[in-house]
């Protein structure tokens, strides 16, 4: 290694990581040549505990897995069980389970948006992206009770009715949320700072995205349109209006703004499902057999595909539960991102896969 | 949902191991989940090349035990291989030989099996081969090697992750009884 060259330790405690992460980089002056990744700081072990609580048990479990995702664990388990025991799921709770991943997803965008206006050093605007967030943390407290894990999802279907006292509730956060979504936009899409700070870094080109299977805003931005609600549909996805989000200039900045695209687009689900909503139960009220044998389910979460797999011996707790998180496929990506890359914007690139460390980890 | 993506697998199985290894199952939104099982590692060998060459995409690998716990003395581990082709799930499975347990690994052909591999590695001791860079991944080399081998009780899991706060709180201003000091923890 050159004299010139030396090593820069980032984490695992560091003020711009929100989780514990060790980045080993060797910078030649205030260019980055190249990472290494540690990880383990935050594992629970929580694939030992889902093969010790019973099917009913991991609903909770598994809902804490990460908690900007977190009615996207217990709905995608939710499917695997299903698609094991044959269940079928009224189509009240598929909408009602829809209208709950969607309203998550707009509180995850906005806050991985957010924290980069922090990034950059634009606090006003991350108190800002906060504050509109804050429309939807209270739409979930109305709605659901909980600000952050919903407590939705039950096999068969869902918890919690939406009605005419939650669902006018629910419909007029949407509408002061709109107007201040589609200004948010603009700053982020026109401020010289935010531009200055964010465009052309962290470049990842079509061919690396598909090499590292990068999955999510991160892969979409880079031009490779997958997303599952189209390309795998569940629930009631294949019923309902709405754009996938792609870009292809695969930077911090428009994976930025393709994240505020699908919160646009997350709203206009949300108002779909309310006015499509057929009445019906919202769960199938027994208690499912689940019979020995294999199954998967997928679902898009906010920062992309989760994969749950199940394999059951016939008792009454999973013989296996293996899920695989979004970020998951993201972290090794990073080398390509942070290649000769400014040492100042390694904390921006790293935030622009919205990493999450715990769910990587479990 | 994509029979284009499905025939292509099925293609890719075909011509690496024969016919007739391919069940497909599907849920009720239509979307197809195709499922082989392997005898032997060398056929993942065989296959992965295919699969990689008409474009799929490793989602994800699953180690387990035919017995969870590891009570039975010589009951094998197989692994899980869960890749994507436009929509379309395909899981490879491959018993793996015992004393040790070993396969090689997949990354020529999918660069992302990295993690996946040193994963299962460390949470099972299954010996790599060929793997670029086989150290352990999220556990530290200070912990027990293939932990999920054998029966830790979820009594003993539970004990190891609490702390002593809330009975402190409970009974602030009282004295604290022996049982909830965790010393037996």
């Amino acid at each position: 290694m050159p004299s010139t060259t030396y090593t820069l330790p980032i984490g695992p405690l560091h003020v711009a990581l929100e989780e514990p992460m060790y980045f080993d980089i060797q910078v030649e002056g205030e260019t980055v040549r190249s990472v290494e990744l540690s990880a383990g700081h935050v594992h629970r072990g929580m694939e030992a505990l889902a093969m010790q609580r019973n099917y009913f048990q991991n609903v909770t479990l598994v809902e804490r897995v990460c908690s900007l995702c977190s009615n996207s664990h217990p709905a995608t388990y939710c499917m695997a069980v299903e698609n094991l025991s044959g269940l079928i799921v009224p189509e009240r709770a598929r909408y009602l389970r829809v209208i709950a991943d969607e309203v998550k997803r707009i509180a995850s965008h906005l806050f991985n948006v957010g924290i980069m206006a922090h990034l950059t050093g634009f606090d006003s605007l991350f108190m800002h992206a906060m504050e509109v967030r804050e429309i939807m943390q209270d739409a979930k407290e109305g709605v659901y009770g909980n600000r952050m894990n919903l407590g939705q999802c039950i096999i068969g279907g869902c918890r919690r009715d939406i009605d005419d006292s939650t669902a006018p509730f629910l419909l007029g956060q949407l509408e002061l949320l709109k107007p201040q979504l589609h200004e948010l936009y603009g700053v982020f899409e026109r401020d010289p700072l935010i531009r200055t700070r964010t465009q052309g870094i962290g470049l990842l080109s079509h061919a690396e995205a598909r090499r590292h299977a990068v999955v999510g805003p991160v892969a979409r931005a880079s031009g490779v349109a997958y997303d599952l609600r189209r390309k795998a549909p569940y629930a009631v996805y294949p019923d309902l209006d709405f754009e996938v989000q792609t870009d292809t200039k695969g930077d911090v900045h428009s994976r930025a703004l393709l994240r505020l695209r699908e919160a646009v687009e997350s709203v206009k689900i949300v108002e779909q499902c309310l006015r499509q909503m057929p009445g019906g139960p919202i769960n199938t009220r027994e208690v499912p057999v689940i019979p020995p044998g294999e199954a998967v389910a997928r679902s898009e979460a906010p920062r992309g595909e989760v994969f749950y797999y199940v394999r059951s011996d016939g008792t009454d707790t999973p013989q296996r539960l293996k899920w695989r998180v979004p970020t998951y496929m993201n972290w090794e990506a990073l080398q390509v991102m942070l290649a000769n890359c400014q040492v100042a914007d390694i904390a921006l690139i790293v935030n622009s896969i919205d990493p999450c460390i715990s769910c990587t980890e479990r | 949902m994509n029979d284009i993506a499905k025939n292509t697998l099925e293609m890719a199985v075909a011509t690496a191991l024969g016919a007739q290894l391919l069940n497909w199952t599907s849920d009720v939104h239509g979307n197809h989940s195709g499922w082989v099982k392997l005898g032997a590692t060398a056929e993942l060998l065989a296959l992965a090349p295919l699969l990689a060459d008409c474009g799929a995409r490793l989602m994800t690998v699953t180690a387990y035990r035919n017995d969870k716990f590891g009570r039975l003395e010589s009951d094998g581990h197989e692994i899980a291989y869960h890749f994507d082709l436009e929509g379309v799930v395909l899981t490879v499975s491959v018993c793996l030989p015992d004393d040790p347990p070993r396969v090689a690994s997949i990354t020529p052909w999918f660069k992302n099996a990295d993690w996946n591999e040193r994963e299962f590695a460390e949470l099972y001791g299954i010996v790599l081969e060929d793997h670029p860079n086989p150290r352990r991944l999220f556990l530290d080399k200070g912990l027990d090697a293939a932990i999920l081998n054998r029966l830790v009780p979820l009594s003993t899991m539970m004990n190891g992750a609490s702390t002593t706060t809330l009975w402190e709180k409970v009974f602030a201003g009282k004295q604290l009884p022996e049982w909830a000091k965790g010393g037996n923890n």
